[in-house]
């Protein structure tokens, strides 16, 4: 019997303790409680957010948690939870993601002078849904073997024959890759944009899914040319790694720039809360949360940190990054017809 | 026992009905994220079909039939080859190299994935198949030991009298009575290859699971990523039929009392390191290589302070995975072990359909899974008699939950494995002692099939220690297991960071393969 019993009791208590588990399991993990004092920040960026949400609870008293993810999951999770959404800001890398974000309806809007002051509308949503909180260029890296004179100048001349089998490239699956591709369709149009893909393809790319596996591939020789995001060249410099050389694109319209940025929630729990928070970290906290991951401030007020500044001033594509959510499909189709993987 | 005797007997019928609807209620409730998802090809996403179709479907297709059949064939061939060697053979080093041999599915195919591209630099669907091979043998090393072990020795003695070599009694005895492990070691290779993401993008091969991400992610088209993901859950049914047909109707019931297994034959000296060789070379290949990476990232990682994250140190992370596995291991098992019972065979037909359905979970890929469960939530919050602002979505409930949905179908076969062979006849002998069916189940069906529940447990605990796509879409806050440490590195491009995590979740999970390995010594099965 008392084997038998065991089991059988033991099997009981443990699913109580699930289901008991499941009713608190809302505000497990987070010793701060009280939801008044209280953000929730759904995270699909994580570049050493932590001291920057710390600074903003110390300054203002409001405890932040989160939770990290991929953002398209993150976006399926606000959908389905709807009303019950525990979710009062979503904090996302590339705007893609933003503006598919705000699409779905799942952002309510900022109604905020505090940001409208302070970051410049190209990197706003036109329907005031979200704001960009930092800039990060997209742009050519060149190995330190190819003298700069000689480096492309614009994303089409990558697909130049003499870079054949000598280019790295992030996958399509990459919403790097996809903005980038975006970004040359609202310039170019689809044909234009697809012409360049098609060079890019014809080199024979090597596909790597890493940034920093891109640049150790030019500075170990794999390639001569690929596209990086300039943060990735200068958080390995940190590291006393120096990898490759950037190079600013001065053809066509510029270089191609995307944003980390936030919205609030439509049905945010804490609108007010939500609202002061991207108010902060649109205007005191850009210093930390822009310097955290070697990036460009969104607000015009502020200047990069130094490492940054010293690459060198650049000409941004002007093109309004909210455009990159409506062309991310119409991109990531192109990608596949030209056979990039 | 006696004194509950009369009380039981007496609720026998109401228990009997409670019971069964009980268990249609619970596989209802674990199939119906699959039904949502396989539901949406009800209204096709043309404009993504067609597109598929004219860039990359074929490709898919292809790649996944490929890698699909590659996986399981090298699989077959060197799981069996490296059980034959240590059941059939006593060689120095046996037993350690007997366990080592298991511990491969300790580590997740995408931690190795990414120590392998570094140590070789290389991608493609070779360089795939290879990983997912070194990761995925065990379950044929597994279940053909466990076949070997139970073979009845006089078998092959009648051979070797008739005149069969030792070779040719292997060959036309041995292993065809190892048919239907190797049908099922093969079934569970091939679904672990179907709904692999992390090791195919990391090799960038584009398989149909693979495709269901560009479709959901680039695309933002999920309904038309749902639509693609049941095309594997139609190829896991096609699987599972074809394995039924390729067993046939046998039951392979060997009958004499306890069987002794294939006799080993000792082997010393310069033979004995030659047939040890052969494990050796497995090992340093399966595990060699992560490791050569692993150890060294994990040193550096830990020296430098690094080895923590944001949600805390490596002890916090280690809290959180053996939280959502315990519950989850309960959970899947109990569940597991109520629908293997309802559908034994001589049962009605109903449950074992039943059963089918709710099983269906393991041949979708996490994520899809997920969104299944989330669908079927926010529609039970939206009733009107759910209370309001009680949310379900991110809580511990639901995640164990989609857990269940995902691996019950393992803590199914393993148990089913334990109760086929329970003689329907000793049930029978109980009911007509005066015991009603609940009784019978818990007191009779329930401890002969406790080994079977045990390699549930661990095979459900392995698989879950591992678990990453459902835990990430799905955990509460502040609830980060060693998984989504492991995530949060390389999704960030530092492999050597997750070297840590990788290696507790190596750690951890080799616990389960201990138990398994302990449990399959003592004669269980793992799958029906």
């Amino acid at each position: 019997m008392s084997r038998k019993g065991n089991l059988v009791a033991g099997a009981v208590v443990a699913v109580a303790g699930a289901v008991l588990a499941a009713c608190g399991g809302g505000s497990s993990g987070d010793a701060t409680g009280g939801s008044a004092g209280q953000v929730t920040v759904y995270l699909g960026r994580h570049y050493g957010i932590e001291q920057v949400f710390n600074a903003f609870t110390a300054e203002t008293g409001i405890a932040v948690r989160f939770t990290t993810g991929r953002d398209p999951e993150l976006r399926e999770r606000l959908k389905t939870e709807g009303k019950n959404t525990p979710a009062d800001v979503y904090l996302a890398a590339d705007a893609a993601n933003l503006e598919l974000a705000a699409t779905d309806g799942l952002l309510a809007p900022l109604g905020s002078t505090v940001v409208t002051t302070a970051v410049p509308a190209v990197l706003r949503d036109s329907q005031d849904l979200w704001t960009a909180l930092s800039v990060r260029a997209r742009t050519v890296m060149r190995a330190a073997r190819v003298p700069d004179a000689e480096a492309p100048r614009s994303y089409a001349a990558l697909g130049d024959a003499r870079w054949k089998g000598k280019l790295c490239l992030r996958p399509a699956t990459h919403p790097y890759t996809q903005s980038l591709v975006a970004a040359l369709i609202a310039d170019g149009g689809v044909a234009g944009a697809e012409r360049t893909v098609r060079g890019w393809v014809a080199n024979n790319p090597t596909y790597l899914d890493s940034d920093t596996k891109i640049l150790e591939a030019l500075a170990d020789g794999t390639c001569d040319v690929a596209v990086t995001n300039t943060y990735y060249l200068l958080r390995a410099r940190s590291e006393g790694k120096d990898l490759a050389q950037a190079v600013w694109i001065t053809e066509g319209p510029g270089t191609h720039v995307n944003v980390s940025g936030a919205g609030i929630a439509t049905h945010a729990p804490n609108p007010a809360g939500a609202k002061r928070l991207i108010e902060w970290l649109a205007t005191t906290g850009q210093r930390p949360f822009a310097d955290a991951n070697f990036e460009e401030p969104a607000a015009a007020s502020v200047a990069p940190r130094a490492e940054v500044a010293a690459l060198g001033t650049y000409r941004r594509d002007p093109i309004a990054v909210e455009r990159f959510g409506a062309l991310q499909p119409e991109a990531v189709k192109l990608l596949d017809r030209a056979g990039h993987r | 026992m006696t004194a509950l005797g009369a009380p039981v007997k007496a609720l026998g019928a109401p228990v009997k009905a409670l019971g069964a609807s009980a268990t249609a209620l619970g596989a209802a409730v674990l199939a119906a994220p699959v039904v949502v998802v396989v539901a949406s090809l009800v209204e096709p996403s043309t404009d993504t079909w067609s597109h598929l179709w004219q860039t990359r479907l074929v490709e898919m297709l292809v790649s996944t039939a490929v890698l699909a059949v590659g996986v399981v064939a090298a699989s077959l061939v060197v799981g069996t080859a490296a059980a034959w060697l240590v059941a059939a053979h006593d060689f120095p080093g046996r037993r350690l190299l007997g366990w080592l041999l298991a511990l491969p599915l300790a580590l997740p195919g995408y931690v190795s994935g990414f120590t392998w591209l570094d140590v070789t630099g290389r991608q493609g669907l070779v360089m795939a198949a290879v990983v997912l091979t070194a990761s995925l043998y065990p379950y044929v090393y597994l279940l053909t030991l466990a076949a070997f072990r139970e073979q009845s020795a006089r078998t092959v003695e009648a051979a070797r009298t008739l005149g069969c070599s030792r070779w040719r009694a292997w060959w036309r005895v041995v292993l065809p009575l190892a048919r239907p492990s190797l049908a099922a070691g093969a079934a569970l290779v091939a679904m672990e290859v179907l709904t692999d993401v992390g090791t195919v993008r990391l090799f960038d091969v584009t398989t149909v699971a693979d495709g269901v991400f560009r479709v959901w992610f680039g695309l933002d088209d999920r309904d038309g990523a749902a639509e693609l993901a049941s095309v594997l859950v139609g190829a896991a049914v096609v699987m599972v039929t074809v394995e039924r047909l390729a067993r046939g109707r046998a039951r392979f019931v060997q009958r004499g009392g306890r069987d002794t297994g294939v006799a080993a034959r000792r082997v010393r000296g310069a033979r004995g390191i030659a047939v040890a060789a052969g494990p050796v070379v497995l090992l340093l290949v399966a595990l060699g290589v992560p490791l050569v990476r692993l150890v060294p990232w994990a040193w550096t990682t830990v020296a430098e302070g690094q080895g923590r994250t944001v949600s805390g140190g490596a002890v916090d992370h280690l809290l959180d995975s053996l939280l959502v596995v315990s519950l989850a291991v309960v959970v899947t098992v109990v569940a597991g072990t109520a629908l293997a019972l309802a559908g034994r065979p001589g049962r009605a037909r109903a449950a074992r359909v039943l059963a089918r359905v709710a099983t269906t979970g393991y041949a979708v890929p996490g994520p899809v899974v997920a969104i299944g469960v989330l669908v079927c939530v926010a529609w039970l919050e939206a009733q009107g008699w759910w209370p309001a602002g009680w949310a379900l979505a991110g809580t511990l409930g639901v995640l164990v939950y989609a857990l269940a949905v995902r691996y019950v179908a393992v803590a199914h076969a393993a148990v089913a494995a334990s109760a086929d062979k329970v003689p329907e006849r000793v049930v029978e002998a109980a009911r007509t002692l005066g015991s009603g069916p609940g009784a019978v189940a818990l007191r009779v069906e329930l401890p002969l099939v406790r080994p079977g529940v045990v390699v549930a447990a661990a095979l459900v605990g392995i698989d879950v220690v591992k678990e990453l796509p459902v835990t990430l879409l799905l955990r509460p806050f502040g609830v980060d297991t060693l998984p989504v440490w492991v995530w949060q590195a390389t999704s960030d491009s530092r492999w050597e960071q997750a070297a840590v995590p990788g290696l507790l979740v190596a750690g951890l999970a080799s616990v389960g393969v201990a138990v398994l390995l302990a449990a399959l010594a003592r004669g269980a099965e793992m799958v029906a």
